[in-house]
């Protein structure tokens, strides 16, 4: 039977890192030594671009990924934006405070397949969140044969989040930025991070970064607002990668996470189960009916 | 499989409500039928009413998935699990759109513990329909109107000389007809059931428009602009969800009570409302009206489904048609559908 009951957290901490967006450190609570490897949740198992679903008490529920898998402690991050009902309410609580989640649920990114390729990640606003997992492992591979380029597109300097994160990866691999809105002539738009930057969509830095590479990515990864990744999985297709070797992860609202509430249908199939990642191959084919 | 013939329900019925809480369709006094629970034979001797052929209102989804029902209860410091823990309880003369319903949902909730928990507590008794009903197309949607093998714990037939065939289908049925003095019957019965089967599919208006559309709908042919002007019919009232005996989606919601404790609840919701979809940055996938009413057709009758359960998810129960005050029910929207002109997305079409 499927469990829909969340396990307690208590709110350990908090950053704040971008506009109206936190980076929360939480900890599971209630469980006994080793449980966390029985446990109904499977806490332990957690694969990047999994997500969970953190109930705040007496307002509800909503999905988010984890920026930090649960350790041996229980203890996870996950990035938030103060966005809805449910967000406001968590960015009101202290740390101490108790809260639920349950998880992990869906299908995250195709590791197996990124694992030694050269691989392209575009990312928009709060769509970093779901990689960081991800950019995490691979940067950091010793006898690292990948060959990682991250295009970060942001709304404006404000918007940009993730920075100590973004920070520690550009030592290991090629990072450009765009911006909507550059900054005036006054302001230097890199002048925290030594990174390319240009102004507009990541269309505007895509052939540029494509360029870095020897031979084109064998695997593009992308999260953001969905008409961008819309218009970047068409561009790459164009440039000549093949659509299941482009991978979205998409955004929608949940009330279940298991497949039963019917909330983030595509088609035949649920965002939460099936997804949140797709192939643009599966998508299309999911979207033409 | 065992097959009997009573001369009289009656026993049956309060046999029947000695072990299980009794439910069974009644007319009301401005002639709607609906399900109800029969008082308890345990307290008093009940004269049960006779088994009348009329639909339901609404289908038996509510049975298993409640209109509404608690979750989870927090305390301030743990969550738990309310699960229901209904009485066992008999459904007395389903028939046989909403037992493939049952039966769909079964697939739909295999592991939903609070779907399960009431549906396990459950004795189906299942009734043949023997003539058609408004607005029902049972047959075209392999739905009825025979009760299908294996989807009722009992069957019920009725014969031409008032007495009745009473079917043994499950382990269930058989045990709770246990106690009850019954004569097994030639299986001959069987084959006179066929027959009379037959001959109700036959009597059963010509729909082929339904065909047709249900084709239509899978030849991905149909322009948005069809669904778009059908929409502007539709008033999000969620009158179909709500009757559809698969319709199935929920939201959840909170309901705070003292000292930061709390329970949460999951209710019926509907597709067709504007902010199903919509999230928390307002970002909403089925914003256009038109994108809702096709999902819901779609959801119905496209062949995609056909993997998870080996059928379309209409039932042929016509409910949607009876309730819908746009006028865009199951027959009117197959028709406009068949009488649509092959168009393309953009253009127009004539029926607006």
């Amino acid at each position: 039977m499927l469990n829909h009951i969340p396990d307690s957290i208590e709110l350990v901490d908090y950053i704040d890192d971008g506009e109206q967006a936190r980076h929360y450190r939480f900890r599971l609570l209630n469980l006994k030594k080793d449980q966390i490897k029985n446990h109904p949740h499977n806490w332990q198992q957690v694969q990047p671009g999994q997500f969970f679903m953190l109930n705040v008490p007496s307002v509800g529920e909503a999905p988010f990924t984890f920026t930090e898998p649960p350790n041996e402690q229980g203890e996870f991050k996950a990035f938030i934006r103060q966005m809805g009902q449910v967000t406001s309410a968590l960015f009101n609580m202290q740390r101490g405070d108790i809260l639920g989640a349950r998880g992990p649920f869906g299908r995250g990114w195709p590791v197996d397949i990124i694992n030694n390729n050269k691989t392209l990640i575009v990312a928009g606003g709060c769509g970093l969140a779901p990689l960081v997992t991800l950019i995490d492992k691979l940067s950091e591979k010793p006898d690292n044969k990948q060959q990682l380029v991250l295009i970060y597109a942001a709304r404006n300097k404000a918007t940009q989040m993730l920075t100590p994160e973004r920070a520690h990866w550009q030592k290991q691999i090629k990072i450009f930025n765009t911006l909507d809105e550059y900054p005036h002539t006054s302001e230097d738009a890199s002048d925290e991070l030594p990174v390319t930057t240009v102004q507009g969509s990541p269309l505007a830095i895509l052939p540029k970064a494509l360029s870095t590479f020897t031979s084109p990515p064998t695997t593009a990864l992308l999260c953001g607002p969905e008409v961008m990744m819309n218009s970047v999985a068409s561009y790459l297709t164009e440039y000549g990668m093949t659509s299941d070797a482009i991978f979205l992860a998409l955004e929608r609202r949940m009330h279940c996470a298991v497949g039963l509430c019917g909330h983030c249908y595509i088609n035949h199939q649920y965002v939460c189960k099936s997804g949140p990642t797709f192939s643009w191959q599966e998508l299309m084919q999911l979207k033409a009916n | 499989m065992k097959i009997y013939l009573i001369d009289d329900l009656q026993h049956l019925q309060q046999h029947l409500a000695q072990s299980y809480q009794f439910h069974q369709v009644v007319t009301n006094s401005d002639g709607q039928c609906h399900w109800q629970q029969i008082a308890s034979a345990a307290t008093k001797p009940v004269v049960h009413e006779p088994l009348i052929y009329e639909k339901p209102q609404s289908s038996a989804k509510s049975f298993f998935f409640a209109e509404q029902e608690s979750v989870l209860i927090f305390n301030g410091e743990y969550f738990q699990e309310t699960l229901p823990t209904p009485k066992p309880f008999v459904l007395f003369g389903v028939q046989s759109c909403d037992l493939t319903a049952i039966h769909y949902q079964d697939k739909f909730f295999k592991d939903d513990p609070y779907y399960q928990a009431r549906r396990q507590q459950c004795l189906l008794v299942g009734l043949d329909c023997i003539s058609p009903c408004e607005h029902g197309f049972c047959p075209t949607v392999n739905a009825g109107p025979g009760v299908k093998d294996g989807y009722a714990d009992i069957i019920l037939h009725s014969l031409v000389n008032k007495q009745w065939l009473l079917i043994a289908q499950t382990i269930k049925g058989s045990k709770a007809l246990q106690g009850l003095a019954l004569t097994e019957t030639h299986w001959h019965y069987l084959t006179q059931r066929d027959l009379v089967l037959h001959q109700c599919e036959n009597e059963f208006p010509d729909d082929k428009y339904i065909t047709d559309g249900i084709k239509k709908i899978n030849s991905g042919e149909i322009s948005s602009e069809f669904w778009r002007k059908l929409a502007i019919q539709c008033l999000g009232c969620s009158g179909c969800t709500t009757l559809c005996p698969t319709c199935s989606c929920y939201g959840t919601r909170t309901i705070k009570q003292d000292n930061n404790h709390f329970s949460q609840q999951r209710f019926w919701d509907s597709c067709l409302y504007e902010g199903f979809q919509r999230e928390a940055s307002f970002n909403n996938p089925s914003a256009e009206a038109g994108t809702r009413v096709q999902r819901f057709w779609q959801h119905k009758f496209g062949n995609e489904f056909f993997t998870e359960f080996s059928r379309h998810g209409c039932v042929g129960c016509g409910r949607c048609e009876q309730t819908c005050p746009g006028v865009i029910g199951i027959h009117s929207v197959m028709k406009r559908l068949t009488e649509e002109k092959e168009q393309k997305n953009g253009q127009e079409d004539t029926n607006a």
